[in-house]
């Protein structure tokens, strides 16, 4: 899966590449519009992170170049300007999806996950992590083969360990994941609803693949 | 008062007032005038009965007509006084009393000596005179129509510029991007004043706009850094080999970087909408947001055992901009839902006239009007940042709803009264 960052920031590009890359994407990085330019149109990617305000120009219009050239890239807009324009402008543009920064990395991992899943289905809507198969269109999720009753929630919760494995994932990332930004403050409830999701994982005859981690958060990880 | 109204009144008045001292003068001037012109024939009379007498030494025969009379009397006394004089005399004939200008004056006739009184009816003055107050009157009417039609239809016209401006200025929002367009005006004041109604605003919009920008950037430049932070945070954080101090260290720092990210981002939401930037408004459907809210924080109300009471009506509409209504309805039950106390009860209230949301909870130290203040907060909850409330607020007030805190019973209520 090859993933180019358009972002002029360095030390933001590079902490998203190094976190991107423990996923297994190939990341590349352009810092400018005309490096972005000449990266798009040479090669194909399977998502494109990209920031709006670059140098050089906006990219926006990269965006608009893409859809020109038909170009199926997935996109994502990672946007400092939490604009309420920016955000439409770009989806009605063709991005998949908006990220106004600052995003946690997990977050971050979770979204372009989920827009390659949506570009390259291939038929195949199953997401496996060991003997746990979701099935991504029906929302459905089954272990051993068994089909496991989860809430809404759990489900999220479930993808976005998948999407972000053998990571620590912070308690607030996964209250601002499942409830959205105005749930900040206490995150102890998050507590209980990691351990109904590993209930239900291991009466299915699962391990436990959630591991807390002392005073950060939770690691979904087989080893 | 209008400015034509108060200018027509004076206008009318002092027009009035002219005409009418006109009148009276007028009045005496032709009356004057007349009574000359009629002692002028009294004269004429007078010298042809004297020549009569002088030729034939008698008297004629008196005519006795109605707008010309001669009397004579025989008078032993020739101390009388030649002299004009008006007089009423009764007419038997029309049962009147007619108005006479009359000359007396002594002749001498065959050695005796005659009062002649010769009259003239002034009847003809009066009719003029009468006419002439019709006549002014007339005018007066004539006047107060004319003023009513140019007030209806040609002032209106005249002022139409300064109405078309008026109502272009009360339209006129920094934050829109269309500009002023002024009617077409020949008259100097008008034209003036749109220029500087021209000046004023494009000055406006680009204050404003400057600000805007300054906003969005000083927020591009904090968010930035913070993203940066977070970032690099959380690549430290994945590390195998970190003591349990270092970790502690790794979240604090992570929780409040955090906490600064959604301070900078809620100060940015209330610049936003203090700045009018969310003018775009809509039939907002308040009953389905209620219901998703509640949906979404469905589990965090259920580990917290908090019961929860809807009287939710279906289909209440407010007219507001979408995005501000979910932040105003989300901010109330996740502070309903933080600010609980386990085994606790959330009531919402959803109608015409008001929506209300209560929940059990410990009172606060602080005074309720200060609560929808700035960095207001209770000491027991420092988590939260004291902004959502003030949102609320913000967001109340932009759209003409007012917000009331009270703390009853051990529930703390906030009630907004939407119409």
């Amino acid at each position: 899966m090859k993933i180019l960052i358009v972002e002029d920031e360095k030390e933001l590009s590079e902490s998203i590449a190094t976190y991107l890359k423990g996923e297994d994407y190939v990341c590349e990085v352009a810092s400018s519009f005309n490096k972005a330019i000449e990266k798009t149109e040479l090669y194909d990617y399977d998502c494109i992170l990209l920031d709006i305000t670059i140098p050089g120009g906006s990219g926006l219009d990269i965006l608009r170049e893409l859809k020109a050239n038909n170009k199926m890239d997935g996109v994502l807009i990672i946007s400092a300007r939490n604009s309420l324009d920016d955000k439409v402008t770009g989806l009605t543009l063709g991005a998949d999806d908006y990220l106004p920064k600052p995003f946690h990395l997990s977050e971050l991992s979770a979204r372009v996950a989920a827009i390659i899943r949506r570009k390259n289905f291939d038929g195949n809507d199953l997401l496996q992590f060991q003997n746990i198969s979701i099935d991504i269109r029906a929302k459905s999720v089954s272990v051993n083969n068994k089909t496991i009753e989860l809430t809404k929630k759990e489900y999220e919760l479930l993808l976005y360990f998948v999407s972000n494995k053998k990571r620590v994932i912070s308690k607030n990332a996964i209250a601002e994941h499942l409830w959205g930004d105005d749930m900040e403050g206490n995150n102890d409830f998050i507590y209980t609803h990691i351990k109904n999701l590993r209930k239900k994982l291991m009466d299915a005859g699962d391990t436990d693949y959630i591991k807390s981690v002392y005073g950060m958060g939770y690691k979904f990880s087989d080893t | 008062m209008k400015l034509l109204s108060k200018y027509n009144r004076l206008n009318i008045f002092v027009t009035i007032v002219v005409l009418l001292l006109s009148a009276v003068f007028y009045y005496f001037f032709i009356k004057a005038v007349l009574i000359h012109q009629l002692d002028k024939n009294l004269l004429v009379e007078e010298r042809e009965l004297k020549d009569y007498v002088k030729e034939e030494n008698q008297l004629p025969e008196p005519s006795n007509y109605k707008d010309e009379q001669e009397v004579y009397s025989q008078i032993n006394d020739s101390q009388i006084i030649r002299r004009f004089s008006s007089i009423d005399v009764f007419n038997k004939e029309h049962d009147e009393n007619i108005s006479y200008r009359q000359l007396e004056f002594p002749v001498m006739v065959a050695g005796k000596m005659y009062r002649i009184d010769v009259r003239k009816s002034q009847e003809e003055t009066e009719d003029l005179i009468q006419l002439i107050l019709e006549i002014t009157l007339a005018m007066v009417l004539i006047l107060l129509i004319t003023l009513f039609i140019i007030n209806r239809f040609v002032l209106n016209k005249l002022w139409s510029p300064f109405n078309s401006t008026l109502n272009q200025i009360k339209k006129f929002n920094v934050s829109g991007t269309n500009d002023i367009y002024f009617q077409l005006t020949d008259i100097n004041e008008f034209k003036e004043l749109n220029g500087a109604v021209y000046t004023m605003t494009k000055r406006a919009s680009h204050d404003y706009n400057e600000i805007k920008s300054f906003t969005e950037n000083a927020s591009h430049e904090i968010q930035t850094p913070l993203a940066i932070i977070k970032s690099k945070l959380e690549l430290l954080s994945q590390g195998e080999s970190l003591k349990e101090e270092q970790m502690d260290t790794i979240q604090s720092i992570y929780e409040t970087t955090n906490r600064l990210s959604k301070l900078n981002q809620s100060l940015i939401l209330l610049t936003k909408i203090d700045n009018r930037q969310f003018h775009e408004k809509e039939e907002v459907n308040l009953s389905t947001i209620v219901h998703n809210h509640l949906n979404n924080y469905e589990e965090l109300i259920a580990a917290k055992l908090i019961a929860v009471t809807k009287n939710i009506e279906d289909n209440i509409t407010v007219t507001m901009n979408e995005m501000l209504a979910d932040i105003l309805i989300s901010n109330l039950i996740t502070n309903a839902i933080k600010h609980n106390i386990d085994n606790g009860s959330i009531d919402v209230t959803l109608n015409k006239h008001f929506f209300i949301i209560s929940n059990s909870g410990i009172e606060l130290d602080a005074h309720p009007a200060e609560l929808f203040e700035r960095f207001k907060k209770d000491k027991v909850n420092s988590d939260s940042l004291g902004l959502g409330l003030s949102i609320v607020k913000k967001i109340c007030d932009t759209y003409g709803f007012s917000v009331l805190y009270e703390y009853a019973g051990g529930m703390h209520i906030v009630s907004i009264q939407l119409s």
